[in-house]
Formats: structure tokens, sequence, C-alpha cells
């Protein structure tokens, strides 16, 4: 008995041509939903390390100061002087009410300066913080 | 002559086959590259401010208070006694622990007070001993009352955890310069 392949004369195939397109999409909503906030940081810092640290939840929350080796101070994107965070912060609250300040202050600071940003920090009334530190390992 | 001979039949397509492959790529290029970056640090609610002229004193017993200074140079001391700092977490946790029964107005406070010569680096060290001092009595706690890791609390029991173990840090007025 001769044995022969059953073969069906319909087209087995699965339409592949679209495949791309999808996954463009996909591409394209990554590359749309990852907002690269990009702030040219002005200071050179480096950050201390901790070990009980937190994750801050919502991003859009956040407004940086940023205090760098030689004590300048950027508050989001440009260059302050302290006596003009209380004014900039304050108007920042007005629109955000619960906004989060992360402080990235070099570790080589001295308290001084964040005491007096803490002070102006208080007076604008934006009174949560976030001393921003790396994870030590 | 030359006969140019006619290709016929021939079929002109591009293989599009691999097209998916190359997009596949370039999608975990984007995925890999883009390191989304997460804040961590410590966190802290700074008290409100009050004008010097109207800032009353509150007498705090002194089984309440932990004061925790930090001088320009880079000693700590706790309740007056000079501390290294990896110890400071320690010497906090059984004074958190044996207060979590009192009520609100009894548990610990701590107050840290800095010059202002003092290092950044060592105030966010003394810093991170407290919350970890913390962290170690809620993680004990939710162990022991609900048998669950801190993660993994509901809403009602970490309202409860908050209400047993509050942190209360206080971060001392800044002297005024002379």
């Amino acid at each position: 008995m001769k044995f022969e392949k059953k073969r069906s004369s319909v087209k087995q195939e699965i339409p592949t041509s679209s495949m791309p397109d999808i996954i463009f999409m996909l591409l394209l909503f990554f590359m749309v939903a990852t907002t690269l906030k990009e702030v040219e940081v002005y200071v050179k810092y480096r950050l201390p390390e901790a070990k009980a640290i937190e994750k801050i939840e919502n991003k859009r929350l956040i407004s940086y100061i940023w205090v760098g080796k030689s004590g300048r101070i950027q508050l989001n994107d440009a260059i302050v002087q302290v006596g003009d965070i209380q004014d900039i912060m304050y108007k920042k609250r007005t629109e955000l009410p619960n906004v989060i300040v992360s402080l990235r202050i070099d570790k080589g600071s001295d308290m001084g300066i964040v005491n007096d940003i803490q002070q102006a920090l208080r007076k604008a009334d934006a009174r949560r913080i976030n001393y921003s530190a790396m994870l030590k390992q | 002559m030359v006969q140019i001979k006619k290709k016929k039949g021939r079929d002109a397509k591009i293989p599009d086959a691999g097209m998916s492959d190359i997009v596949f790529l370039l999608l975990l290029f984007f995925l890999v590259s883009t390191t989304i970056d997460v804040d961590t640090g410590i966190g802290l609610s700074l008290p409100e401010y009050i004008p010097p002229e109207e800032q009353v004193f509150v007498p705090l017993s002194k089984d309440r208070l932990a004061a925790l200074n930090i001088n320009e140079n880079g000693d700590v001391l706790l309740d007056g006694k000079v501390i290294a700092i990896p110890q400071i977490q320690e010497t906090l946790i059984p004074r958190i622990e044996s207060k979590i029964d009192l009520p609100k107005n009894k548990k610990l406070v701590i107050s840290v007070k800095t010059a202002r010569k003092t290092n950044y680096n060592l105030y966010i060290q003394a810093l991170d001993q407290i919350k970890g001092a913390y962290a170690t009595v809620r993680k004990a706690y939710a162990q022991t009352h609900f048998g669950k890791k801190l993660y993994e609390l509901d809403k009602e029991e970490n309202k409860e955890l908050k209400n047993k173990i509050p942190i209360i840090i206080s971060i001392a007025e800044p002297e005024r310069i002379k």
C-alpha cells in the first residue's frame, strides 16, 4: 500500500505582513510614553548615600533644588539665590498645592545652606521635602 | 549583435519577513536604553513656619525627647553623650518600642540639631539611622501583630501602624546669627 500525504488545497498561512505595523505602534507608544524631562543641571553634585530611603511615588509633583559643590543653587532650570527661593516656591505652591521638593544636595555641603533653603521653603509653605540620596550598597 | 535578453516572469518583491525582526530590535533598544531614573531619598515634612515672636516654648519631658546634636567637628551627641553614627539605630529602637502603647502625646520625639558648619553628609547619615530605627520597629510590629510584611498591610492596618509608631522628627529651629 502506498501512503500519500494528504494536502489540503487551502493555503495555510498566517498573514504577517501587518506585524511590523503592530510593532511600530508598540514602539511609538514607548517612545511617546517615556517622557524624558531633560533639565540641564548647571551644578556639580554628588549625592549622599543612605539605607532607609523611599521612592517618591508621584513624579509630577516634584520640584528640584540642586546645591552644588561650589554652593550654587539651582531651582528647576535656573541658578537662583537663596533669597529668591521663597517667592518662586510660593508661586509654585499656588499652582501645585502638594508639591514635593526634592533636595539634591552635594554631600560635602554645609548645613548652613541647607538650613537657609529649609527656612525659605517653610516660609513658602512648601513643606514636603525629600533629601535625595542613593542606596548604600 | 548581442541580444539583450529580457528577463521575464521574475517576481520583484522586497522580502519583508525580516522587517518585524528589525522593528523588534528597535523596540528592545528603546526599552533597554530608556532608563527611567527613580527618585529615591529620605522624605520629611518640615514644620510650619512661625515667626520668632509668635513662637511658644513647649516643654517636653526628658523621657520623651531624644535630642540629637551634630556639631561642626562631626561629633554626634545623643542626649548630651557622644555616640558613633552607626549606633544611633540600636540606641533608638528600644526607646521607640517602649512607647508603642502610650497615647499619642507621649510618643518619642527625635530632635535633630545641626550647626551651620556641619557636614551635610553626616546629617543624612544620622537621619538615615533614625529612619532605619523606625523602619525596624514598624517591621517588627507588623510581623507580630498582623503577621505580614510592611508592604502587605492594607489601609486600616497601615493606619493603625502609623498611629502606634508615628515618626516624629523635629528639625530644630536654627539659631539666629548674632
